[in-house]
């Protein structure tokens, strides 16, 4: 029976297009996602790791199916969801974004970082297609900054997947002296994606520059989980006179304007004392400028903290301060308000268009800095009242905003 | 047939400097503080926008309708002194207006402070006797109407204003004091057994806030608000008086001259001319000509400010009452070092203005406050004012 015969061919046909599975066929209305990143907690050094392990935990909860790829390191990453597979790719376990790492890389194995990333990209295309292959069906593949251009490109290419590019920084933003060829890989993916997600509007403007066209770039704000703070409440014992800085020892986040201002306010507050928790190439000089400025008895330097840790040195302190020269965000100005811990961050932070009860300083402005630090020191009324307002306002930057704005741009491209 | 009483506040703060922690300087007390080249600048520009055109036209309008229209206002002394120093033409305008006798100028504080609160009353009463006196200056006899600070009133101010020999005070109409009673009615003051003589008037917060603050907003239905239609609501309220309340500043600062405000105020008084039941009255006349119809019990602060018709616009948070005390706690020092300009500077910093800014009310009332804020937020504000205050509280230390 050749009509017989036809029907069962075009079954066939249809079986081959939707990758052999029935059941994708008939659920194809659900979101999946193919997301390409580089690190995932416990396995994070930045705002990106915590950003990925947020934002796909709160998409999955939404019904949105994820593969997340990411290289396999040696603590293992673990799924909170069944929507969410971990698929960790055999590569690599080079993480560029932890500081003095990254400076050295470049020293020592001059491009070797690039091979390095190359290798990650070429596996994790194998690694989608696989799964493709498998039986898995993708509606859009979603990666993060310039470490998964390559990767994506070729998704795009090879499987017409419509993409989706997350910027978490920019080669501007992460070095004093941008490096030709990173920027080059990231206006490649700004160019190659279908819509690029950004994290503030001043970073939306930089990606402009970069040649971004307006219609393609989505402004999307990070948040941060609070219940995580708040189980550190007990820390918050104030009033002990210390001011914090937490984040990367690089030229970026301003450590040597916090020395400066330190020294500034121990001239009035001498019993102040100054927390730099964090490492980066910048450590060695910063301890000798310490020194070099007598504040080998009010500065002192952690190293680098666990988050545990850090929660507790948030709590713990009386003012935390966000210098950034240039902060695409700044994460932790979000966390330290989740902690009652007042803050000054600098104006030239992403952060800064959304948060209200904070205080806000031009980076280059040590006296304004300092003046600033003085006044939280000395007048309690102040900290109480910033400590209060803060910890209500920072409800308001929940992920679930961040996922759901997030849903919205797939379902702008997807396929 | 109710009287409308339309009275007009007229203040502009002198605004801080941003003081600075590392200079040295050993500037009078003036200087250090206080911004002498904003205050003039902003005085400039409102009396430009506002003071100038808005007078002209009350003039000519009082002129026109041969004293059937009357307005009130109550001008503060800090707005008198920075006028007599940046635009003296605006203060003869006001003298002028009062010489038509249609207008009427009411008492209040000089520093347009919320010195009512002091423990001390002393303060608050020398306070408005050099607002009298800044007000006869000008060649103005002030009212027997008490209008307070941002219509700041309680029962106990009450009895301190009516000891100073004052008739009436100007306060809010607020539900929560008034219960079912009507704003459009003159009031009595809460006192022993019938002992109180002292007479209120309540703000119609709904008509005058349709004014001052709905005039140009989109979003309301009524948009846009001609003088017949506004006429017509005056025309339809029962009792003895509408008292309209609101800040001068409405014409043409507040509400810009593009929303039509100016053209509405020049109609407005035809229109509600015509109608025969309303005529317009000053607040003297209004408490003259009417007995009051009840007592009203007012045992907390009231006020015309926020949603809240109480004191936390400036004493709402721990920042606003640590101000708030140490301004009242260097009364004695002030007084200790009989130095003026220390006097003066201390009383211009009891402005109730610098509280204002450090509000941190975060629902659609911060949004008010930080329109009227030079900071970019109420802790900036608070660093400010404080650090002035330290600084003034050191030197005073110092001289005394």
């Amino acid at each position: 029976m050749p009509g017989a015969n036809t029907t069962l061919s075009y079954v066939n046909e249809i079986a081959r297009l939707t990758r052999g599975s029935w059941l994708n066929y008939a659920d194809r209305r659900k979101m999946r996602v193919a997301m390409l990143g580089w690190e995932f907690p416990p396995f994070a050094s930045g705002g990106l790791g915590v950003h990925c392990y947020e934002l796909t935990r709160k998409l999955a909860e939404m019904g949105v199916q994820i593969d997340f790829y990411m290289p396999r390191c040696r603590e293992r990453p673990r799924s909170l969801h069944p929507n969410l597979r971990i698929i960790e790719v055999d590569a690599t376990t080079v993480n560029p974004y932890s500081g003095a790492k990254t400076q050295q890389l470049r020293e020592t194995y001059g491009w070797s970082l690039f091979d390095a990333v190359a290798s990650y990209n070429r596996l994790a295309v194998e690694c989608v297609l696989a799964e493709i292959e498998k039986g898995a069906y993708y509606n859009v593949v979603h990666n993060h900054d310039w470490l998964t251009v390559a990767a994506a490109g070729e998704l795009k290419m090879r499987q017409g997947l419509p993409l989706v590019f997350t910027v978490h920084s920019t080669e501007y933003d992460r070095a004093s002296v941008p490096w030709d060829r990173l920027l080059s890989v990231e206006r490649q993916g700004i160019a190659q994606a279908d819509r690029v997600i950004t994290v503030s509007n001043r970073m939306r403007e930089r990606l402009m520059q970069m040649g971004a066209p307006d219609w393609k770039v989505r402004v999307i704000y990070n948040a941060v989980n609070g219940e995580l703070y708040d189980k550190y409440d007990a820390w918050r014992e104030k009033n002990r006179k210390i001011v914090l800085f937490l984040g990367r020892m690089v030229e970026q986040k301003g450590p040597m304007q916090f020395l400066y201002a330190a020294k500034k306010v121990s001239g009035r507050v001498p019993e102040a004392r100054f927390v730099m928790a964090g490492t980066g190439d910048m450590l060695p000089q910063l301890i000798s400028k310490s020194i070099e400025l007598g504040l080998q008895d009010k500065v002192i330097f952690t190293g680098y903290l666990s988050e545990d840790e850090q929660r507790k040195a948030y709590a713990g302190s009386d003012v935390y301060v966000m210098p950034s020269v240039s902060e695409p965000f700044g994460i932790t100005a979000l966390e330290a308000m989740a902690s009652g811990t007042p803050l000054i961050i600098s104006k030239s932070s992403g952060v800064g268009e959304i948060v209200k009860n904070v205080l806000q300083v031009d980076f280059w402005d040590v006296d304004e800095l300092s003046a600033k630090l003085i006044a939280l020191l000395k007048y309690p009324a102040l900290r109480r009242e910033m400590s209060k307002e803060e910890l209500k306002e920072v409800r308001k930057f929940t992920w679930s905003t961040t996922a759901a704005k997030t849903l919205e741009v797939y379902k702008e491209v997807a396929r | 047939m109710p009287d409308i009483c339309m009275y007009f506040q007229v203040h502009q703060p002198m605004r801080l400097r941003k003081f600075a922690i590392f200079g040295h300087n050993e500037e009078a007390w003036h200087e250090r503080y206080f911004d002498a080249a904003k205050n003039r600048q902003i005085m400039e520009k409102v009396a430009e926008k506002c003071y100038r055109p808005t007078n002209r036209l009350l003039l000519e309008l009082i002129d026109k309708y041969n004293g059937a229209f009357r307005v009130s206002f109550s001008l503060t002394g800090v707005f008198m002194e920075q006028c007599r120093e940046y635009a003296p033409d605006v203060l003869e305008s006001f003298a002028e207006l009062y010489k038509t006798g249609s207008v009427e100028f009411l008492s209040e504080t000089y520093y347009h402070s919320l010195a009512s609160l002091f423990a001390d009353k002393q303060e608050f009463a020398e306070q408005v006797k050099m607002h009298a006196k800044s007000l006869r200056d000008a060649g103005i006899e002030p009212s027997r109407v008490f209008r307070n600070t941002e219509a700041l009133y309680s029962n106990e101010i009450g009895r301190l204003i009516e000891s100073m020999g004052y008739e009436a005070a100007i306060s809010e109409g607020w539900d929560h004091y008034l219960g079912w009673r009507s704003p459009n009615f003159v009031y009595r003051a809460k006192g022993e057994e019938g002992k109180r003589n002292l007479k209120l008037l309540l703000r119609n917060y709904k008509l005058s806030d349709d004014l001052s603050y709905r005039f140009s907003a989109r979003w309301w239905p009524e948009y846009p608000l001609t003088a017949d239609k506004y006429a017509s609501w005056l025309a339809a309220a029962q009792g003895q008086c509408v008292n309209l309340f609101m800040d001068y500043e409405t014409f043409g600062e507040h509400q810009w001259a593009d929303t039509g405000i100016f053209e509405f105020l020049r109609h407005m008084p035809g229109e509600v001319l015509k109608h025969k039941n309303l005529e317009f009255s000053l607040p003297s006349e209004v408490v003259g000509k009417h007995a009051p119809a009840d007592e009203v019990d007012i045992p907390h602060a009231l006020t015309w400010a926020d949603m809240e018709r109480d004191t936390s616009a400036w004493l709402g948070n721990d920042m606003q009452r640590e101000c708030f005390r140490m301004l009242e706690n260097a009364a004695e020092q002030v007084k200790a070092s009989g130095d003026d300009a220390a006097q003066h500077a201390w009383r211009l910093l009891q402005n109730s203005d610098h509280l204002y800014y450090l509000c941190t009310k975060s629902l659609a009332d911060g949004d008010v406050h930080k329109y009227f804020s030079p900071y970019q937020n109420p802790y900036d504000g608070f660093i400010n004012f404080m650090n002035i205050l330290q600084d003034f509280r050191e030197k005073i230390g110092r001289s005394a």
